[in-house]
């Protein structure tokens, strides 16, 4: 009588699933593009940066006597002399000083090579003198070249001898640029969000706020660096290319960031956990401060973590307040001259020396790797005390 | 005009409970008069009065929509934290008006006291659940003291053998039911005089609501109570009287027994025997 139901799918059913499996294609097609740019990209750095992370040493006897003092470049042989790098001589005087029964004895050490010595062994250039070429050569049949980790990469500030070039300065830029956001953006940031989020009534007024805090976090960057030159450095006289003006400048770029994301942790928290608290006779601020705040805390933080990542890799509004410059000390306040990492990237990748390409790789390999550790700090911080309700 | 009619006609009629059950007047521990809540330009209750008698279970029931949560939360200004809010009229506490400008709702809400819908024990230790309001409101202060009334709290609330060896767990593990009866721990921690509870079975299982009804009965002679309630059996269970709320207006306010047995009006009729709402 009635026809018997056909289990299995129907023309029409065929379709719909050759359109979904269309759809998967499309979605992990983008994916593995995504990925390839992101391994593409990670490769040439690394290819490009592995090998500014250790450097060509040349084993030689120093002399230290009243003469080398003087004319260091008599410290070493003549042969070994054009090999080395001129950084070790300058420090010839400073190293007596420091340690005074250097004095009147010769010594057996591994020197930093000259960058064109050392960019020879690495390939990355052909030519050399044919001289150091020699004496080089004689070198390596005496076993006097090795390679050792690039500690001056880490340790000593910007150089205009590549081989003795390092992040030092920007390093320690960096962590005073970060003091001073963190010190601005985060407690007027949660406070503007906590006004926002729980006292303020809703109006026009209130509503103009927040349109222009969220446009605010949409504002071109360099931008920023034009406020932060107007208004700190010629109104306020913060002193120029300083961590302070830097950080005064970033922290108004990072503020909507942290006020935006700690909004979010705020109205995430359940509104029956204020009701609650009210309801017992706790005043709106004893709710806010001892039950949605600590609810909200891991999202609060993961922004800020955030904000001040953003914070870090920002370099168009610090070229405006003279912050992308050659800063070879590092600063030992707030007030004195700094660079920061990106900075120190865009100063390198504009030096004309092969030496710099590397340098510049691995600096952003650095830079990257840090900003990897602060993002994944953030999401473990919202993995481990994310309440879900 | 005609609802001014109307809202005098019926306020005149229930202001106080009618009640065949005792010819003693009890004391009047809330007096509602002719209170009106708007919610933007929605108006939620039409100028309602009615008595809250002292040490009595008072049930509201009624259809969804009726007003009937938007009066209770009017006893402790719970409303006052929604925007757009408007009310008018009066609701005296032992004989003064709540929403005189001089009380300080913080005040207010420590004497009357709320239990929500759905359980939110503070995300906390049960300890902390407890001691966080007595501790805020500067009523206790030596730690023997403390320990003494959570013990006291949680055993008023029929929940201390369930959960003594555990009092520094968080709140939010216990099972529901435990999460709710922890709320009216917490709630009568302070010693209010008035104890306002929103549903507070409907998030619960029977075995839980039973609890809970029990400890409702149990508390009645120390505090005074009003329960929102969509349970029919349980306001005929729980309270002593109880008001039907039908589109917020009080339609009929009575002793218990005789709404459920012999509503006056239509409407109550309808809606208990299930022919409404």
């Amino acid at each position: 009588m009635t026809d018997r139901i056909s289990l299995t799918p129907s023309r029409h059913l065929k379709k719909r699933y050759r359109a979904e499996k269309r759809f998967k294609a499309c979605c992990i097609g983008a994916l593995v593009l995504a990925m390839a740019f992101l391994v593409l990209f990670f490769t040439d750095m690394i290819r490009q940066g592995y090998s500014a992370f250790y450097e060509t040493q040349i084993r030689a006897e120093v002399t230290y006597n009243e003469d080398t003092v003087e004319f260091a470049m008599d410290s070493v042989s003549e042969e070994v002399f054009p090999l080395v790098s001129r950084a070790f001589f300058r420090g010839v005087p400073r190293q007596v000083e420091n340690n005074p029964d250097l004095m009147d004895t010769t010594q057996t050490q591994w020197l930093t090579a000259k960058a064109d010595v050392d960019q020879y062994l690495k390939g990355h250039s052909e030519s050399l003198d044919p001289e150091m070429k020699a004496s080089l050569e004689q070198l390596q049949a005496d076993g006097d070249v090795g390679y050792g980790f690039n500690t001056g990469l880490f340790f000593s500030g910007d150089s205009k001898i590549p081989s003795n070039a390092g992040l030092w300065s920007a390093f320690v830029g960096t962590f005073y640029l970060m003091l001073v956001v963190l010190a601005i953006s985060f407690p007027i940031g949660v406070a503007t969000a906590i006004y926002l989020e729980e006292f303020a009534p809703d109006n026009r007024f209130t509503q103009a706020i927040e349109i222009n805090i969220n446009n605010l976090a949409a504002v071109p960057s360099i931008l920023f660096g034009l406020l932060g030159l107007a208004i700190f450095i010629n109104f306020f006289g913060v002193p120029r290319s300083s961590a302070l003006a830097g950080g005064l400048t970033l922290s108004l770029m990072t503020l909507p960031v942290i006020i935006i994301s700690t909004r979010a942790a705020l109205k995430a928290v359940p509104q029956n956990i204020r009701q609650g608290a009210q309801a017992v006779g706790a005043s709106r601020w004893q709710a806010v401060r001892d039950h949605v705040l600590p609810l909200a805390l891991p999202g609060i933080l993961t922004g800020t973590i955030i904000g001040i990542a953003q914070a870090i890799g920002e370099t168009a509004p610090l070229l405006l307040i003279g912050m992308i410059a050659y800063i070879p000390d590092a600063p030992g306040n707030l007030t004195d001259a700094a660079t920061v990492l990106p900075a120190q990237i865009f100063t390198w990748a504009g030096m004309p020396e092969r030496a710099y390409v590397s340098l510049t790789a691995a600096g952003i390999l650095v830079l990257l790797s840090l900003l990897i550790v602060l993002n994944a700090t953030a999401v473990i911080l919202r993995n481990r005390f994310e309440r879900r309700w | 005009m005609r609802t001014r009619d109307l809202t005098g006609d019926t306020a005149e009629v229930v202001r106080t409970p009618t009640t065949e059950r005792s010819p003693v007047r009890q004391a009047t521990k809330m007096q509602v008069n002719d209170l009106a809540v708007w919610y933007g330009e929605t108006q939620a209750l039409h100028g309602v009065s009615m008595d809250v008698l002292e040490n009595e279970v008072t049930a509201l029931i009624g259809p969804s929509g009726c007003g009937k949560s938007t009066f209770l939360r009017c006893l402790n200004r719970m409303n006052d934290l929604i925007q757009d809010v408007r009310i008018e009229g009066e609701v005296t506490f032992d004989g003064d008006n709540i929403y005189a400008p001089h009380v300080d709702v913080v005040e207010l809400r420590a004497h009357i006291g709320m239990v929500f819908q759905k359980p939110n024990p503070f995300p906390k230790s049960i300890y902390e659940n407890i001691a966080y309001a007595p501790k805020i409101l500067g009523q206790v202060r030596k730690r023997t003291d403390m320990d003494e009334l959570v013990e006291h709290s949680l055993k008023r609330a029929g929940l201390w053998d369930e959960v003594k060896d555990r009092l520094q767990a968080p709140g939010l593990t216990l099972s529901g039911g435990q999460q709710q009866r922890l709320c009216i721990a917490r709630a009568i921690a302070v010693n209010p005089s008035v104890l306002l509870m929103d549903e507070p079975c409907s998030a619960l299982d029977p075995v839980a609501t039973a609890t809970v009804e029990q400890l409702i009965d149990e508390l009645k002679d120390n505090y005074t109570i009003v329960i929102v309630t969509h349970n029919l059996q349980q306001a005929a269970r729980v309270a002593g009287y109880t008001a039907f709320f039908h589109l917020g207006e009080i339609v009929e306010f009575s002793d218990t027994d005789s709404l459920f047995t012999h509503p006056r009006e239509k409407k109550t009729e309808d809606y208990i025997t299930g022919r409404y709402g």
